[in-house]
């Protein structure tokens, strides 16, 4: 038994190691993808920290002294980092705006004119309201990631107004000297119901152009994601019908029919095509229907959503082109579907992603679909908008068939 | 239409250094059924792939029924119909199904389209499994649906290629009689096959190709007359050990023989006498002879003669 094994199991691997491309894909697609997950992930669990701060605009427009200090503060704190200048100008708001639009930085801090006067107002009296600040942020950016940045505005303008606050009551206390007891308690009283009131009111604002919800939950964020990356999975059956017809012989059959190649390959790649843009309708239905999501305009939904299933199909054509035997088509589609995922922001966003992997995440249609959904569902762009996007994911598209129609055969 | 059929002029097509078909120039009348023979890498099925428009020739030109296939290939191939060596069928569809989808790329639809199935499946005597899906066919009746295909946009031309390869015999027969009722019929067939018997059987001329080129054209008749040897076929009780080999090597030329075997086949001008002399041989080698057959000259010892090898080499 041991040796009808041994020879069973040499047979296997004489089979296995005939079509080596396909071994080595195998081998190359995990470690593929364990680099890019983890290239991507560090910005996960070291965004925030010194050695990746995350970058804020600050935008100051207040006449005093105490914007600038609490925004010497907020500097002073571990993974924070500011900007306050650009080109050695002081930033505008306008131009914060933009940046943060174009998704250059994930966020701008605003102080209005008047912050140091109403700093002063907080502190002197409890009836007044609390100081304003304002978070210019891109309403696609994952907000937990910029929790920090909330939580330290809000700590340093808290501790600037109790601080202002407290020396106030001091100063009171001391030209009161001598007053009857009762109303020292009173005063502690009124004291203690300031500090249930926030010390900072801080207004979060998309950019001026971006019209979105400015909470986006986390359906709005994944819909998007999850629907490309199924998308690219039409990649395996489209590039294993390919190879079937071409070993079977009917793609010679076909074509021995009064039918040009092209007719051949549309009638072929369209079924696929269709279920893709199924497969996308049914995504976002669902995110609709189950969890209230907001889907923006709709042809600029679909107008990326085209460009986006011709991609897909593109991919799986150059794969079927690509790959010679069925072991090889499935490696390497799993290795398109899978990794260009990873790597384009499906699984972890791209402005996390460390520099050189967020460049790289421009170089997937995945990165651009993703970015055209977020323009149009988490921006409320329109079509004219995501013209970009959807002739990027075009060009792509274009480069997979050229790529596919150098390489394929239609028999073996 | 009056004129060939197919018509083949300096045929040519290269791969690089390699030559697969030789200015290859062929002339099949309507009617005709001609048969295209020549052992592995003659040429054939480079031949036949570009005369169905599949392979672009190095040079030369096709005509079918008249029409250029290069200047005008969508009418050329609507007059021609291909049935592949492989299956080339859809398993998971019925045969009913494979013949609409492909009854369809031939521009047939509705009332015509049932037609034509009806008598496709009749003439290959599949209308009684049409529903069933190919997956649970047999290789003769997948075979059975193949020249189906072939044969469903009633082309003035069918090209056979090998369509009888590993099918048993009851499909074999019934394969071979659809055809010779297409021939019947008036169609025009080119036929490629290793069984030599069914060209014999069924082709009017035959071609047998070697090293890409024609070298000998003519019907099957003539060529045995001109190219055919007797061929004995011997059985000794003993192997043929290599003494005896080169014995027998002196009669004629020994086609098959092994020191393991005692069967062995071998051609001679003179049959009879050869065969007299293998007998004297066998008395002298003290080996009995088990069986020993004189058989007629065929298409097989054509081949044989003006190629060196066997059909199936």
């Amino acid at each position: 038994m041991t040796r009808q094994i041994a020879a069973i199991a040499l047979k296997e691997f004489s089979i296995l190691i005939k079509d080596l491309e396909a071994l080595a894909l195998l081998f190359a697609m995990p470690v593929f993808f364990i680099l890019v997950m983890s290239f991507a992930l560090e910005g996960v669990f070291e965004a925030g920290t010194a050695d990746r701060p995350i970058e804020i605009l600050v935008v100051n427009q207040d006449a005093g002294r105490m914007a600038g200090v609490i925004t010497d503060d907020i500097a002073s704190v571990e993974g924070l980092k500011i900007t306050r200048n650009i080109d050695g100008a002081p930033l505008t708001r306008d131009l914060a705006e933009r940046l943060v639009k174009e998704r250059s930085w994930p966020a701008a801090l605003l102080f209005k004119p008047g912050f140091s006067e109403s700093v002063a107002r907080y502190a002197t009296s409890v009836e007044a309201d609390a100081p304003h600040v304002s978070l210019i942020m891109d309403p696609a950016t994952n907000r937990q990631l910029l929790a920090p940045v909330q939580a330290a505005v809000t700590a340093m303008v808290e501790r600037r107004v109790m601080t202002a606050r407290q020396i106030h009551q001091i100063q009171n206390r001391i030209s009161e000297f001598g007053k009857d007891l009762s109303e020292y308690l009173n005063a502690e009283e009124d004291l203690a119901a300031g500090r249930h009131a926030p010390g900072v009111s801080l207004e979060i604002l998309a950019p001026e152009g971006a019209t979105a919800v400015l909470r986006p939950s986390a359906t709005e964020q994944n819909v998007p994601a999850y629907t490309i990356f199924g998308v690219f999975f039409i990649v395996l059956p489209l590039a294993a019908g390919f190879m079937r017809e071409k070993h079977e012989g009917t793609f010679q059959r076909i074509l021995a029919a009064p039918i040009s190649r092209a007719t051949l390959l549309v009638g072929k790649l369209l079924p696929y095509y269709l279920v893709n843009l199924l497969q996308i309708g049914l995504m976002f239905t669902v995110g609709v229907v189950l969890f209230h999501i907001r889907i923006g305009q709709l042809p600029a939904l679909i107008l990326v959503s085209l460009a986006l299933a011709a991609c897909a199909n593109g991919l799986g054509l150059m794969v079927a082109a690509l790959g010679r035997t069925e072991a090889q088509i499935g490696a390497l589609g799993v290795f398109f579907a899978v990794v260009l995922s990873a790597l384009g922001g499906m699984m972890v966003p791209t402005f996390v992603m460390p520099e050189v992997m967020e460049t790289l995440s421009r170089f997937t249609p995945h990165a651009w679909a993703l970015s055209g959904y977020h323009d149009v569902m988490l921006r409320g762009l329109g079509p004219a908008d995501v013209l970009k996007e959807t002739v990027i994911l075009l060009a792509f598209a274009a480069f997979f068939f050229l790529m596919a129609l150098w390489r394929f055969r239609f028999a073996d | 239409m009056t004129g060939p059929m197919i018509l083949l002029d300096s045929l040519r097509k290269t791969y690089g250094h390699f030559v697969a078909v030789a200015g290859l120039s062929l002339r099949v009348e309507g009617g005709e059924c001609f048969g295209l023979l020549g052992p592995n890498g003659a040429g054939k099925t480079t031949t036949i792939n570009m005369i169905a428009g599949l392979l672009m020739p190095t040079a030369g030109t096709v005509h079918i029924a008249g029409t250029s296939l290069t200047a005008h290939p969508r009418q050329a191939k609507i007059n021609l119909g291909l049935v592949p060596q492989d299956f080339a069928v859809y398993p998971a569809l019925s045969a009913r199904d494979n013949l609409v989808f492909f009854g369809r790329l031939y521009g047939l639809w509705g009332r015509a389209l049932a037609t034509r199935i009806r008598y496709a499946l009749d003439i290959v005597r599949l209308a009684d499994r049409a529903e069933v899906p190919v997956s649970t066919y047999s290789n003769g009746m997948k075979r059975r649906l193949n020249l189906a295909i072939g044969l469903l946009h009633d082309p003035a031309v069918l090209i056979l290629d090998e369509p009888t390869v590993g099918v048993d015999a009851h499909s074999r027969h019934a394969i071979v009689s659809s055809l010779k009722d297409l021939i019947e019929s008036g169609k025009t067939l080119l036929y490629c096959t290793h069984h030599l018997w069914e060209a014999e059987a069924l082709c009017s001329r035959v071609a047998i190709m070697d090293l890409g080129r024609v070298i000998a054209l003519d019907t099957p008749r003539q060529l045995i007359r001109e190219h055919g040897t007797g061929l004995i076929r011997v059985e000794f009780e003993l192997p043929v050990n290599e003494s005896l080999l080169r014995a027998l090597e002196g009669f004629g030329a020994v086609c098959q023989a092994s020191s393991r075997l005692a069967g062995f086949q071998f051609q001679s001008s003179e049959p009879n006498t050869a065969l007299e002399k293998v007998l004297k041989l066998a008395d002298e080698w003290s080996t009995g002879v088990r069986s020993a057959q004189l058989l007629e000259p065929t298409l097989e010892t054509v081949f044989l003669n003006l190629t060196g090898r066997s059909v199936r080499d």
